[in-house]
């Protein structure tokens, strides 16, 4: 890339929609793979995607598993940035999601937003 | 007329085949980071998204689709790594 370029992707849909779940994972993937820095935003039953064992969990058809997809996401240096009330409301703490998953604020995901070249929203 | 074939000896090969999209992609970009800048990755793919995709990720990272061509249900493709990657 001659230029730096910054994708954000927010999700919103859960385990129960896998094929909406897995489409983000598939274009946060190829945007990593492209040398595109890229932030994915957890909100809603999206959280729950990245609480530990759930990502293994999904498949939609025709799509790579969601686990897989998650791994080189974060391999690739992909950040995970989860909605401080949402996993709140669902029970869940730090300790429950996968490594490298931050728990923020609606500050930090406008900062992300505004300092994007695109956002993505699911 | 003759026929002109490329013949070019990849330095790598990637066996994509049964991946689902993006990891053709995604694993293409693993595997070239291990390669030095000239140097040739065959990519064999049955994704058909591939296709489209292959070039798309090349043109984005600077590198370059020396070939590519279909054998049966599989697509091959050899990328060669560009200066800066």
């Amino acid at each position: 890339m001659s230029d730096h370029e910054k994708l954000v992707v927010m999700v919103t849909h859960g385990p129960d929609e896998p094929e909406l779940a897995t489409i983000p994972f598939a274009m946060a993937g190829a945007a990593v793979a492209s040398d595109v820095e890229v932030v994915m935003g957890f909100q809603g039953n999206g959280c729950l995607l990245v609480k530990k064992g759930v990502a293994e969990t999904v498949t939609a058809p025709e799509f790579a598993p969601l686990g897989g997809l998650l791994e080189s996401i974060r391999e690739l240096g992909g950040q995970l940035l989860v909605c401080s009330p949402c996993v709140k409301s669902r029970g869940l703490s730090e300790d429950d999601l996968v490594e490298g998953a931050e728990i923020v604020a609606a500050a930090r995901f406008v900062a992300e937003i505004t300092s994007a070249t695109t956002t993505l929203v699911y | 007329m003759t026929q002109i074939q490329i013949q070019v000896q990849e330095d790598q090969t990637l066996d994509a085949r049964g991946l689902l999209c993006p990891m053709p992609i995604v694993k293409t970009a693993k595997a070239m980071k291990t390669l030095e800048p000239g140097q040739v990755l065959k990519l064999m793919s049955t994704d058909r998204g591939s296709v489209a995709d292959v070039p798309a990720w090349a043109e984005g990272t600077g590198n370059e689709v020396l070939d590519s061509h279909q054998e049966g249900d599989t697509f091959v493709f050899l990328v060669r790594k560009g200066k800066v990657a």
